[in-house]
């Protein structure tokens, strides 16, 4: 029993260091990281996109409104999806421009926002009537602001990674996703539901990918230094 | 002076006058201060006419006004304020009010010896709770009893079991109060399942003219069920049931069982210093499981028993937020503010006050809140800052509505503040519930209080788990938020200010067809509150139109009625999508009986059927006859002499119903000038699926067309004064009279 339990331990070390190695490798071999490139794409015959009836602010929202919890494109692929790589964590660079979600045409621009953690965000109002700003985090304090027509700009910052839905509860159909990072490595697919991340270190990982109406699905990569790793993802309605 | 026995008589009197309306606790009526003043009054005469002298004496000061030159002034001013008082008392008297008469019943009418439930019959003398003898299982009869309690009884009767449920401002006579000593705690557990399994409708004649809502439980409880609920009001109020021992029989009002449990009853205590404490969460578990449990859940995530027949859901407690909180935005609620929730409840839903529970109680209970959400409660929170107080002036008020409409509030509660805004259909909470806007026009209901402040602090903070967010940093300018708390205040009275009886008022002329019409601002407005129907399938636990305002007059010929009622929506009916037409009854009996017994409440029964004047959005005015919520049969076309007019504006129905006073047709209710009939109204939102049984009621009021307008109260008065001045100057003029005579 001794013996085993030695065995255990020690195993455990190793995989703790192992997890530590890669938390901070990142900086060290950010040269030396390969990229993955893939696409997502939807399995079967895509539901129509819902499309709701405006009754209100018609002269900024206009008279439709297409959901965009689910976008998939001519060739199936699945737009607003979010990539990832599990486990390996990083500090995320500074991103060039601040995050910023905007409510205009009384929908959330872009849709999924990804922000890291601690960065602070602009949401912005280009409508010039009220939204309301409300978001039903669990791991982030939940808050719900309003955002009356002369209120451009409000600032959020998120200290915990969290998949966080946000709603407009004045406009029932608007509703989007901030994404709060821990790693370099997360990506949105676009309108094709391709998707790129880039200098991921080496190795084995697995790659997670997230969809609000499909849920989650993972598939182990393989990544080497200085090559590109092509990966293919699909998801279907369960 | 004082030697004078004129002004010790005087003082007497005063002073006895003083005692018995200031110094009696609790303060006597005035029947008994007038019979004991009226003995006083004697005893006085007696004291001051006990000899000749002593007579004198007391008529000296009395004739010296009379007859002294020196007087003069004196004399004339009594010569004149006195008939003023007599005739100011002659006016009100002619002029007096007119009260709806009163209604004297048995309180506790005497049990039949045997009832028939369910065409099984069941004597009631001498028996007992067959469930009592199982004493293994009594806890899980106890549990079961409180579900039974929570999902079908509360609603009146009030999850404290005080008679003081979200329903009870609606009735007379109010629901009973079970914590009252003189209710369970005097009675058999027998006597119980009697007025449970019968109801109102099963109360023996000689305790009628009954009012009561109360259904029979036969239909909808089985028997078990009805012991096990009459277990669980004993289990919770910590009454013991009399029993059918000789002993208790003897003495029916002596015998009120064992007192109430410890700590859970302080109602007549002083009031809460509400002085901020830590509570003992072990403790307030305790309590918890006893008081909130039903509706809040073991788990303290809102999904207790009693949350499938409640909307608002009572609160999941596990994610640590609140709605009624003063701190910063974000933050989680003092415990200040958790304990004011316990005392105060949220008015308009079904969480009550729970102040008979002692102070300590509540801040154990307090406590053991906080340990359903531990991560939220670290961390200290931070107290809300607001700007200083703007007192409300037209400045205030015309920038409150300028903000109203730049933050745009009427979004989710509409232009007028009747929740009928266009967002107001889809808003949904954090738990995905649909959830109704507040109705600015009723501040009495707004949950977290209705002080200027208080409205301040929710815009400020929002109301966490809701769609209403914060405003604390999106207004203009800080202050914006008193302005916007004075103009909201502004919209409303602070009380609905009930009425009790409907007065209908004789006018001269046609009477305006169109509900805007002015002259029908001009008639005195009665409130009525509607209740929920929570009797018959199915039932509407969570009525849209919860008031309705009425007014009416009438001319020689015809009657009208102008009714007003809030409604989010002026729907279009369409069955498929749960939409029907906004509705709206004014329920009379179809004869008026001579014992004052009217029909059932809800639309009669086979004995004693009901007449409805009917309006709804697609079918206009129409005349129906009902034996039964579920048996309504609309009179035919040719038969309908009813007209009406409805117009719906901004969350609200405006009406003017009419009909001949008297018809030819003998299922019409015929109206009387000069007496008292009963009357009664019923609504329905077609747009929140409300539809036949699934409506709000009023219970049953009086009605009144008052005769024209006596000219007694104008005339009466200055007879009063004339013949009072007469009198005045004959008795002077003997005094001066009899006095020159002494002289000479």
């Amino acid at each position: 029993m001794r013996g085993v339990g030695r065995c255990f331990f020690i195993g455990g070390v190793m995989a703790l260091s192992l997890v530590f190695l890669a938390g901070i490798s990142p900086q060290v071999n950010a040269q030396s990281g390969g990229s993955i490139l893939g696409e997502v794409k939807y399995n079967g015959t895509p539901p129509a996109p819902k499309v709701i009836k405006v009754n209100k602010d018609n002269k900024v929202c206009g008279n439709e409104k297409t959901s965009e919890d689910l976008v998939v494109g001519s060739n199936k692929g699945i737009k607003w999806a979010v990539v990832s790589v599990v486990g390996v964590k990083g500090s995320v660079p500074k991103p060039a421009q601040k995050p910023a979600v905007d409510q205009k045409g009384c929908h959330f621009q872009p849709h999924v926002l990804l922000t890291p953690v601690g960065a602070e965000i602009d949401i912005m109002n280009s409508d010039g009537v009220l939204h309301n700003i409300h978001s039903t985090s669990k791991l982030n304090p939940s808050f719900n602001k309003a955002q009356p027509g002369f209120k451009k700009v409000i600032s959020a910052k998120f200290e915990k990674p969290e998949f966080i839905k946000i709603r407009c509860d004045a406009h029932s159909w608007m509703s989007g996703w901030i994404v709060v990072q821990d790693s370099p490595y997360y990506a949105v697919t676009d309108a094709n539901g391709s998707f790129k991340l880039e200098n991921v270190p080496p190795g084995k990982h697995k790659i997670e990918v997230w969809h609000e109406t499909l849920g989650k699905i993972e598939k182990e990569v393989d990544v080497k230094a200085g090559a590109t790793t092509k990966v293919s993802f699909e998801m279907t309605k369960k | 002076m004082l030697r004078s026995k004129f002004f010790q008589a005087i003082f007497i009197f005063v002073a006895a006058f003083a005692f018995f309306r200031y110094g009696i606790r609790p303060p006597a009526p005035w029947s008994v201060v007038y019979l004991y003043m009226g003995i006083v009054l004697v005893a006085l005469l007696v004291y001051v006419s006990s000899d000749s002298e002593s007579w004198q004496a007391f008529l000296r000061p009395i004739r010296v006004v009379l007859v002294d030159e020196e007087k003069g002034l004196i004399r004339l001013l009594l010569m004149i304020v006195l008939p003023l008082l007599l005739g100011y008392y002659a006016y009100s008297q002619a002029a007096a009010k007119v009260e709806a008469p009163p209604e004297l019943r048995a309180i506790h009418p005497a049990p039949p010896s045997s009832i028939s439930f369910r065409g099984k019959t069941i004597s009631i003398e001498g028996l007992e709770n067959p469930l009592r003898k199982d004493g293994a299982n009594f806890r899980k009869y106890v549990s079961e009893g409180g579900e039974i309690y929570i999902k079908n009884c509360m609603f009146c009767h009030g999850d404290n079991l005080n008679g003081d449920g979200m329903f009870a401002h609606a009735f007379n006579p109010a629901p009973a109060n079970f914590t009252d000593p003189g209710t369970i705690a005097m009675l058999q557990e027998s006597y119980l399942f009697w007025r449970i399994a019968k109801g109102g409708p099963g109360l023996p004649k000689e305790s009628k003219p009954w009012n009561s809502v109360m259904p029979s439980w036969e239909d909808r409880l089985t028997e078990e069920g009805i012991w096990k609920v009459i277990m669980y009001l004993y289990d919770a109020t910590g009454f013991q049931p009399r029993r059918w021992d000789k002993q208790a029989a003897i003495s029916p009002s002596l015998s009120p069982g064992r007192g109430p449990r410890e700590g859970v009853r302080q109602r007549w205590g002083p009031a809460p210093a509400e002085a901020q404490q830590s509570g003992d969460a072990k403790v307030g578990k305790l309590v918890y499981e006893k008081k909130c449990e039903l509706c809040h859940g073991v788990k303290g995530d809102g999904d207790g028993p009693g949350a499938a027949n409640l909307n608002p859901k009572p609160r999941d407690f596990t994610q640590g937020k609140y709605k009624v909180i003063t701190t910063t935005p974000g933050q989680p609620p003092s415990d200040q503010d958790l304990f004011k929730i316990i005392t105060d409840g949220m008015p308009g839903s079904a969480m009550p006050s729970w102040k008979e529970l002692s102070e300590k109680d509540r801040w154990d209970l307090m406590a053991y809140l906080k340990s359903f959400a531990p991560d939220t409660f670290q961390q200290a929170p931070k107290a809300l800052q607001l700007p200083k107080e703007v007192p409300s002036s037209k400045e205030s008020l015309s920038r409150g509505k300028e903000m109203f409409e730049a933050i745009e509030c009427n979004k989710c509660h509409g232009r007028a503040g009747r929740a009928d805004g266009p967002s107001a259909p889809e808003l949904k909470d954090d738990w995905d519930h649909p959830i109704r806007p507040a109705d600015l026009t009723k501040p009495w209901n707004f949950r977290g209080g209705k002080t200027k402040r208080d409205i301040a602090v929710r815009l400020a903070t929002g109301l966490a788990g809701t769609p209403m967010p914060s405003f604390l940093d999106s207004v203009e300018k800080p202050e914006d938020l008193w302005h916007l708390a004075n103009y909201v205040k502004s919209l409303a009275p602070d009380k609905p200010n009930y009425a009790t009886l409907l007065r209908v008022k004789r006018v001269e002329g046609e009477i305006p067809e169109d509900p805007n019409a002015p002259f029908w601002a001009r008639q005195t407005p009665a409130n009525f509150p509607l209740a929920g129907q929570v009797i018959v399938d199915p039932r509407d636990f969570n009525p849209s139109i919860d008031m309705i305002t009425v007014r009416a007059v009438y001319t020689s010929r015809e009657i009208a009625f102008h009714l007003t009622w809030d409604d989010p929506t002026a729907s279009r009916p369409e069955p498929a999508a749960k939409v029907f037409a906004d509705q709206v009854a004014i329920q009379l009996p179809v004869k008026l009986s001579e014992s004052d017994e009217r029909p059932y409440i809800l639309m009669g029964d086979g004995s004693n059927p009901a007449y409805l004047l009917r309006w709804s959005s697609d079918g206009g005015a129409e005349e129906a006859g009902a034996t039964g919520i579920n048996a309504l049969t609309p009179q035919t076309a040719q038969a309908v002499e009813a007209k009406g007019t409805g117009v719906f504006a901004d969350g609200q129905y405006r009406l003017v119903i009419k009909r001949p006073l008297q018809t030819a047709d003998s299922d019409d209710f015929q109206f009387p000038v000069g007496k008292f009939f009963p009357v009664s109204f019923m609504a329905w939102d077609g747009g929140a699926g409300e539809t036949a049984s699934d409506m709000s009621f009023s219970e049953w009021y009086y009605a009144l067309l008052e005769e024209p307008s006596s000219k007694r109260p104008y005339v009466i008065p200055p007879v009063v004064v004339l013949v009072s001045v007469a009198a005045e100057i004959l008795i002077v003029r003997r005094a001066q009279r009899k006095a020159r005579k002494r002289v000479n």
